[in-house]
């Protein structure tokens, strides 16, 4: 046995023997047996204490107090589960929200990039504020001369985006895909993970055609296998033609930026980036430019430099650089470039998240306040007893500690499933937030968040008094509540119903967008039309074989039973919406016609007879396209019904003429800018914007422009279920002509609204919530504060009051706390409101109807909160309420 | 019970008490209730203290090893520990009483100076 042991065990037996012998002392001077004894325990002193001071020499007293008042609470927590659930509940609540945004935060703002010397890796873009654009590529002749003259960045990356079919490696595939100059890779720094790079051996028009995969591309498509590399294949570019390539290595997982390509290759492979339209024109501008800054340089300098030399450039080519369009270039970190979209909407998150996380507490605060006041009697006799008020501190801690460890450990938990959700939403705004992974680190935030909880929420509560007398008052079973403590506890309540209202109210805004997004009318047969994305494949064909095989094939899908009209388009609804740009500038006879910036913009579709009817839209005015409206016949279009109001009021547009007069237009091969006699005029389709509006399309026949390549198939029956028959017919005319992407406009529609959805689903969670506990939180202060008012119930009750009365008292009394907090969430949600207007473009001001859904949505939360308490109230038994003093 | 009016009485510094103890033992080996009946008798009862916080003083002193104890028999034949001093604990005695005397004596000049000693 250890000395320790030895001694404490016999330290009752010690201290007793220690009071016999006194007391018999005692005895020996002549006192009385009972008043020896009585006089021999005061002069001892307290026993107890004696024991805990004695036990304290041997003990690492603090950590052994700890772990025994951890065991008391562990006791106390499950006497009072319901208590104990909504506390962990609520903070698992609060914290899982905070360290899944927290994650999130890292994953995608802080954490670098793989790439090498990714403090040294930029990105360089030019914008118009005149013509409001933020981000416009480079041309070849700009690059060239920035090349030249900037210094400060020593090295230049080319990177344009373009979409091949990819033959030669089983079922034809569309794939996008970044096209390179030799120096791309070496100035982003990566590294192959099998086979190589592309370098200056692969740049120019006489190298060969090569190709490196990307990571994610290998490994989904070609399930890793290594031995794709070395294989051949050919790139179809549509119009511009077709070239093969070698597959020459996969590269490593990264950051996918400016877009996502699932292949990057180099110039050769692309005919168009090496005609003389994309060489030569100053404005043909579609490259992205990287730059890795000379050694010693700063990026401020090479801003600096970049803003000087592009100033030069202006002033050589006034022409191309309109003073009323504003060009200008600057240069960022890659990495603040990725993220600088996703950096608002984050912190909007993150502040959602603290509001919770705010919410939550003040909530546990509110309970453990509630039940701390309920056991003033309990901690009472401990004070009077002798407790310090630090080891009164300590059973409050480490009553926090489980339940703030218990909330952690759930919210850890919970997190990752709200990591899942939120990367994916995430996404939208940062590549980054794809290869989002759940952060080991989120555990420590989780532990961290708990435990400054705990240690907060045991400071929370007032301690009775060690003054003995005051706290033997409350040991006398009075439920007496200091005013103090209940109006702590009010405006807890308050603050949770103000941040709640907050987010209710942005959540019901959401809810109000996609509601309204959803209902808004189409015009178009949603269900029984099914697209495909069928592109044009040139290779080896003339046009007239071209054109032919998709008559041919159109004519093959309307025998299919169940088709009732097929057709090709050049643009799928909403998920094909911005691809063309903002349309073309154009005229019509009769304009004035001044510099082409200064005409209309049409959206340019190119369309095969039967393409209306196959959408089920009318035609108003004049004919739809026809057989005879082919290659080499008279030119032809038809207008949307916008465009023939605007362009001739009051007149009939048939047979009058549109005359193309964007600039962009020479560089398309092969297209005749002369006036186009129209033929008929259409009802609008508006297929660039979810919510549909007046729009000016153009439609030029697709034989005639052969450009486009989506197929609309109108039907009778089951939609999917002809997907296999097309599919069939596709292939049995061509094996190397790619159908992909089968979907009908509805699902489409569907598929675009995803992220709103998403949207609106993340705050909505939020809001839920944060609504969820804020009901707690009003229930649990007025469950407090009636079961501390039973004796004054019992005796209104005696005096003839009736139970409704107090009932609807209780109630009145959830129903104002409330109202504060929604005013109170109302005016600070106004000014926050107005704070972020500042920041963000796109902040609106939640309409009346939100605002007054919202605030009902919580008042009538918080009534039916409080009528259980109420309940509780009325039927307070008078006796047993007047006895209970 | 103490015979000297409550005035008289001063309550014990820091630390003292393990020092008395000690002293107590160095006259041989003895149980706790007399070691606070001696220290009460030798300071004319002017040291009060709450017997009780006599256990702590012990149990710090035997972890300390400066004393040792074993079980015997006393007068009146019961069981009970006999403190025993250890030669730690007789250099630790000397050490402290020579730190106490300096202390008395410091305190003692700071409240008589020399100047008054003839009053």
């Amino acid at each position: 046995m250890s000395l320790r042991k030895r001694m404490l065990n016999d330290m009752d037996h010690d201290i007793s023997e220690h009071i016999a012998r006194e007391t018999q002392d005692n005895i020996d001077r002549g006192m009385s047996p009972d008043e020896a004894r009585y006089a021999a325990l005061r002069k001892f002193g307290n026993v107890g204490l004696v024991k805990e001071n004695t036990r304290e020499v041997w003990s690492m007293v603090w950590l052994e107090q700890l772990g025994k008042d951890l065991r008391f609470s562990l006791r106390m927590l499950r006497k009072n589960p319901s208590f104990t659930l909504v506390a962990i509940l609520t903070l698992a609540l609060g914290i899982g929200a905070n360290a899944a945004i927290f994650s999130l935060v890292r994953g995608v703002l802080l954490r670098p990039l793989v790439n090498r010397d990714e403090n040294r890796l930029i990105y360089i873009r030019q914008s118009a504020d005149g013509l409001n654009v933020d981000n416009i590529n480079f041309s070849v002749p700009e690059i060239e001369d920035l090349r030249t003259s900037v210094k400060s960045v020593s090295e230049f990356g080319e990177f344009s985006q373009t979409v091949f079919t990819i033959l030669g490696l089983g079922e034809p595939r569309v794939v996008r895909a970044g096209v390179v100059d030799g120096s791309y890779f070496e100035v982003v720094g990566l590294h192959p993970v099998l086979g190589r790079l592309l370098d200056m051996h692969d740049d120019g028009p006489k190298a060969e055609g090569a190709i490196v995969l990307t990571y994610r591309f290998w490994t989904n498509v070609f399930k890793s296998d290594p031995s794709v590399i070395g294989k051949t294949v050919r790139l179809d570019n549509g119009i511009f033609g077709m070239r093969p390539a070698t597959i020459v290595g996969v590269l490593e997982p990264s950051i996918p930026y400016p877009s996502d390509t699932e292949i990057i290759s180099n110039v050769v492979t692309s005919p168009h980036h090496l005609s003389a339209t994309m060489v030569t024109g100053r404005v043909h501008r579609m490259t992205e430019l990287f730059g890795r800054l000379a050694p010693g340089a700063t990026i401020e300098q090479a801003r600096a430099e970049l803003t000087g030399v592009y100033a030069t450039i202006n002033q050589d080519y006034p022409a191309d650089y309109p003073k009323q369009d504003r060009y200008g270039i600057d240069a960022k970190l890659l990495r603040e470039q990725i993220t600088s979209k996703a950096r608002t909407v984050l912190l909007v998150l993150l502040a959602a998240s603290g509001l919770i996380f705010i919410i939550a507490c003040s909530n546990v605060a509110n309970l453990i306040l509630a039940r701390t006041v309920r056991r003033e009697g309990e901690l009472g006799i401990r004070a009077a007893l002798g407790a310090s008020t630090g080891s009164l501190r300590r059973t409050l801690l480490a009553e926090n500690l489980l339940l703030c460890g218990a909330g952690a450990a759930l919210g850890v938990l919970i997190a990752r499933p709200m990591v899942a959700v939120l990367a994916r939403y995430a996404s939208r705004f940062s590549v980054r937030a794809l290869d989002l992974k759940v952060d080991s680190t989120m555990l420590w935030v989780g532990a961290g968040l708990a435990l400054l909880a705990a240690v907060l929420l045991a400071f929370v509560p007032r301690l009775p008094s060690a003054n003995a007398s005051q706290g033997l008052t409350h040991a006398s079973g009075g439920t007496r509540v200091a005013g103090g403590t209940n109006r702590r506890l009010r405006i807890f309540a308050m603050i949770q119903i103000a941040a709640c209202f907050v987010l209710l109210a942005g959540a019901s805004m959401l809810v109000k967008t996609l509601l309204s997004l959803q209902a808004a009318q189409t015009g178009l047969d949603m269900h029984h039309v099914l697209t495909f994305n069928m592109p044009v494949t040139t290779y080896g064909k003339t046009p007239d074989e071209v054109a032919s095989f998709y008559r041919e094939t159109l004519r093959r899908i309307q025998g299919i039973p169940g088709v009732d009209a097929v057709s090709i388009g050049s643009e799928i609804p909403w998920r094909d919406a911005g691809q063309f740009g903002s349309g073309l500038h154009f005229t019509a006879d009769g304009q004035v016609h001044g510099a082409p910036e200064q005409d209309p913009r049409g959206h340019f579709r190119t369309i095969s007879p039967g393409f209306f009817a196959s959408l089920g839209v009318p035609i108003i005015a004049g004919r739809d396209f026809n057989a005879s409206d082919r290659r080499g016949a008279e030119s032809v279009v038809i207008i949307s019904q916008t465009v023939a109001q605007r362009m001739f009021p009051n007149r009939d547009a048939v047979d009058r003429h549109i005359i193309l007069t964007d600039p962009v237009l020479k560089f398309i091969p092969n297209f005749s800018a002369a006036p186009t006699r129209i033929v008929g005029v259409s009802a609008d389709v508006d297929d660039e914007h979810i919510v549909p509006g007046p729009i000016m399309t153009l439609y030029y026949p697709f034989e005639q422009v052969m450009f486009g390549g989506r197929l609309f198939v109108h039907t009778s029956t089951d939609p999917y279920a002809l997907v296999k028959p097309i599919t069939t017919v596709v292939r049995d005319m061509s094996t190397d002509q790619p159908l992909e992407r089968a979907a009908t406009l509805a699902d489409v529609r569907a598929e675009v609204l995803t992220p709103d959805r998403l949207n609106t689903f993340v705050f909505g969670g939020f809001a839920l919530v944060a609504l969820t506990i804020a009901v707690v939180g009003v229930a649990g202060v007025l469950a407090f504060s009636v079961s501390a008012r039973t004796r004054e119930f019992g005796i209104r009750l005696a005096l003839g009051s009736q139970p409704y009365q107090l009932l609807k008292g209780v109630i009145v009394e959830g129903a104002v706390m409330a109202g504060l907090g929604i005013l109170a969430g109302a005016g600070a949600g106004y000014v926050l409101a107005r704070l972020a207007g500042s920041y963000f473009q796109d902040m609106h001001m939640p309409g009346a109807i939100v605002v007054g859904v919202s605030a009902f949505l919580l008042l009538a939360a918080a009534v039916i909160a409080s009528a259980l308490p109420a309940i509780r109230a009325a039927r307070v038994d008078v006796i047993q309420a007047l006895r209970a003093e | 019970m103490s015979t000297k009016e409550q005035s008289e009485r001063i309550e014990m510094l820091q630390g003292t008490l393990d020092l008395l103890v000690l002293r107590t033992l160095l006259l041989g080996p003895t149980h706790g209730h007399a070691i606070a009946k001696a220290i009460e008798f030798n300071s004319d009862d002017v040291l009060q203290v709450e017997q009780g916080s006599l256990y702590p003083a012990l149990h710090r002193l035997i972890k300390r090893e400066w004393i040792s104890f074993e079980v015997g028999t006393s007068e009146n034949n019961r069981q009970a520990k006999f403190y025993r001093l250890t030669a730690k604990g007789r250099r630790q005695l000397t050490l402290e009483t020579s730190k106490w005397d300096k202390f008395a004596r410091a305190i003692g000049q700071i409240l008589r100076p020399a100047k008054q000693e003839g009053d």
